[in-house]
């Protein structure tokens, strides 16, 4: 039992030591969100303004599904108001586990501080089945939505009403926020439509199935992906069949994320005549598309150029 | 007579009624959700774009709209019954099955598998986890491993525990069964290794995996670096901690006690260090055997441990690239354990029961300490392909010259997320005092999962 006293003595110590220090420095009235990807936190920053912090757990250059389980995201989390995410599952590899050890009840799933931005979309690719022979499939469909950016918009109507509910006497000014962003954005949408639209009909791959809303958005064609199923790489027949189709139809781009290795899309490209490029996934995913907008103009100018003219 | 003329969509008509309401049953989720596409698009382009006359929507027309994409919003929110990953309750179920080749037979190696060639079912784990009530969660482990000696599948309980979800000041209560939070990897099961076989030291000194029948409290510091500490109390701690003997009144000093802290940081974007220090003490521990002997030493004295310490810091360097680590990555992980306990030597065997079991006066108690430590790398190079080595050391609890050691490269082969095959090669080496000779061993092992599976925190 002395042992145990000799044990309990120093943790004891530490302890009340950390309790001296619990005082949290950033409590103040600033609303803290925290977004599992960066494009939410551009619309976060956006329409929360002056009233928010905002941190978002990946940096742009992540897989969407495989941002890393870093501890030093739990006493973030754990201070959170909000926690934006995609939802659709596009986080379930990283974020349920990080919410448990959180240990913040108010933005664990169904509370007020965990907030969908799924709501209110409708989703594609639903998959008939979600047994593991199909991959890792998301079973509420496609969670990529976030390139489409009329979808975009939904979301940031979600986050909006987040904003206001958790601080309601800023209501005026988060609507003013967003009815802001949203002209810039519209504008926007007005803009990548006219350049698109030579585009329409133009067939595209990509190595993961990011691009569908995109496409559909756009008018233009997603053919198909490199991977052979969600999370499953290509097999050598299945890169075979893919160049036969491609040269059979005339797919003249192949797009890389980047967080996928370079070699497959290059070889698949080098053999089909089709062009490669390197499109982000998320704002930062590659340099000078640090907000939403840039992003969506990186793309658009990226498919503009790699698209032979008709 | 306009009643018997047949009518343009007769063709429908005309089809059984069971094949037609088969076939609106199939069709109906189809429907459904293309209706609601449909809608939530027209709305879209309602909602971005002004009329016609370029003039803004009256606001009662904006207002409908917006009460039925809401009501939209309702019908598809509740398609969604349950999520996915969260079937009530979750079920997942994991094979394992170990092929191997052992230079020697068990009676040289103190193996309880035989030597030469073997094929081991070690696990068939169903792993059930579901919410309580809104204040906790549930889970269980129920795993049927072969029996060394007689083959039949043995069903045990190795985890069914109660975690507290809604508990304030960043505490989180859990109590029944389950795998202590000691440590780095005695808290994960065997599947779950980055290796074939639990290292020596965490064998011996913990008994495998941390089980125990228990109460364990973690907080998280509030403070802005992350700081866990774990506190437990249980009836053992480790597979091979057996009940107490029937008929003693036990003393709190005879449970097992445990804690941990652990830190973590950032060194750079993609490079992380975590580190922590564990402490178990079980005061009494010959409260639990009884007094009986545990050991018959060469000499015909016996051995009997009185009290159990253990000692463990452990650390993690890894390398997990922000973009790409999926298909890259490298880790380094060491635990090194130091074992303190106190024993009770009996030089004339007199407290063997076999001679009666009574004091004879010349019993002397000792202290002895023992280190053992384990220390791998592994390295990714693809998303489907992992290798490293371990380096294994232990001394025996009860004897420090009593040194296993053991040198072992593997290569993983994940073909998904959800199938693996490893092959291991490991070359173990024993102290000729133990009786035991060196030994080399092949291992195929090949693990899978069907159903829910969590990406858990203890595992990351």
């Amino acid at each position: 039992m002395k042992t145990l006293m000799k044990w309990t003595a120093p943790i004891a110590f530490s302890l009340a030591a950390a309790f001296l220090c619990a005082a949290d420095p950033a409590a103040k009235d600033e609303i803290r969100v925290v977004t599992t990807l960066t494009d939410l936190a551009d619309f976060a920053r956006a329409v929360g303004g002056n009233y928010v912090t905002v941190r978002s757990l990946a940096t742009g250059i992540e897989d969407t599904h495989g941002v890393p389980m870093k501890p030093s995201f739990v006493p973030t989390l754990n201070r959170a108001d909000l926690m934006i995410l995609i939802g659709f599952d596009c986080e379930h590899a990283f974020l349920p586990a990080l919410l448990e050890a959180s240990k913040n009840p108010n933005i664990q799933y169904g509370r007020p501080g965990y907030v969908d931005c799924a709501k209110g979309i409708t989703p594609a690719e639903i998959p008939k089945s979600t047994d593991h022979s199909e991959g890792d499939v998301h079973p509420y469909g496609n969670p990529h939505y976030m390139l489409d950016p009329v979808r975009a918009r939904q979301a940031i109507g979600t986050i909006t009403e987040a904003l206001i509910a958790k601080a309601p006497e800023y209501e005026a000014d988060f609507k003013k926020n967003r009815d802001a962003y949203l002209a810039k954005l519209d504008s926007k949408i007005t803009e990548w439509q006219e350049k698109l639209k030579p585009l329409k009909g133009a067939a595209f791959v990509s190595y993961h199935g990011h691009w569908f809303y995109f496409a559909e958005r756009f008018g233009m064609v997603y053919y198909g992906t490199i991977e052979l199923k969600p999370g499953i790489d290509p097999t050598t027949r299945h890169i075979e069949s893919l160049i036969s189709s491609m040269k059979a139809d005339h797919v003249p781009v192949v797009v890389r994320e980047p967080q996928f290795p370079e070699k497959v899309p290059a070889l698949i490209a080098e053999q089909t005549g089709a062009k490669l490029i390197k499109l982000p996934i998320m704002p930062g995913g590659v340099p000078h598309t640090e907000t939403y907008i840039e992003m969506m103009d990186y793309i658009v100018k990226s498919f503009v150029e790699a698209v032979p003219k008709k | 007579m306009a009643q018997d003329e047949p009518k343009e969509n007769s063709k429908t008509e005309k089809l059984p009624d069971d094949v037609r309401s088969q076939l609106t049953e199939d069709l109906k989720p189809l429907i459904e959700q293309e209706v609601e596409r449909r809608l939530k698009t027209a709305l879209e382009a309602l909602r971005t774009q002004p009329d016609a006359q370029g003039k803004p929507q009256d606001p009662a027309t904006q207002a409908q709209l917006e009460e039925l994409n809401r009501k939209i919003d309702q019908v598809i929110e509740a398609q969604k019954k349950v999520r996915p990953g969260e079937f009530n309750p979750a079920i997942g179920l994991v094979g394992e099955t170990v092929f191997s080749y052992r230079s020697r037979g068990s009676s040289e190696t103190g193996s309880d598998r035989p030597g030469g060639f073997d094929i081991w079912q070690r696990s068939v784990e169903l792993n059930i986890a579901a919410a309580v009530d809104p204040f906790f969660r549930g889970y269980a482990v129920i795993n049927a491993s072969a029996d060394p000696v007689t083959g039949e599948a043995a069903l045990g309980v190795e985890e069914a525990s109660l975690v507290s979800t809604a508990l304030p000041w960043n505490l989180t209560l859990q109590a029944g069964r389950f795998f202590a939070e000691f440590g780095r990897l005695a808290n994960i099961h065997d599947h779950e290794l980055p290796f074939v076989n639990r290292p020596l030291a965490l064998d011996q000194y913990i008994g495998g995996e941390s089980r125990t029948d228990g109460l364990q409290l973690n907080w998280l510091v509030p403070v802005d670096h992350y700081i866990s500490v774990t506190a437990g109390l249980g009836d053992g701690l480790g597979g091979d901690t057996g009940p107490n003997a029937v008929g003693d009144k036990r003393g709190f000093s005879e449970l097992n006690f445990w804690t941990r802290i652990s830190t973590y940081f950032d060194l750079a974007d993609d490079w992380q260090f975590e580190t922590g220090l564990s402490g178990f003490i079980n005061p009494r521990s010959n409260g639990r055997a009884d007094l009986s002997p545990d050991t018959v030493q060469a000499d015909g004295s016996t051995i009997t441990e009185t009290r159990r310490g253990l000692v463990d810091l452990d650390f993690k360097f890894s390398y997990v690239p922000l973009q790409n680590n999926q298909f890259t990555g490298l880790t380094w992980g060491t635990e090194i354990l130091y074992s303190h306990n106190h024993y009770l030597i009996d030089p004339d065997g007199s407290l063997a029961p076999v001679n009666g079991g009574a004091s004879s006066g010349d019993e002397l108690s000792i202290r002895r300490g023992a280190l053992g430590l384990y220390s791998y790398i592994t390295y990714k190079w693809d998303r489907q392909w992992s290798g490293g080595v371990l380096v294994d050391h232990v001394e025996a609890a009860d004897d420090r010259h009593d040194i296993t050691s053991a040198y072992s490269a593997y290569v993983t082969w994940a073909t998904s997320h959800w199938n693996q095959i490893r092959l291991q090669f490991t070359h173990t080496e024993h102290n000729p005092l133990s009786g035991f000779k060196d030994d080399k061993a092949v291992y195929v092992q090949w693990a899978w999962i069907i159903g829910a599976h969590s990406h858990g925190w203890a595992q990351r």
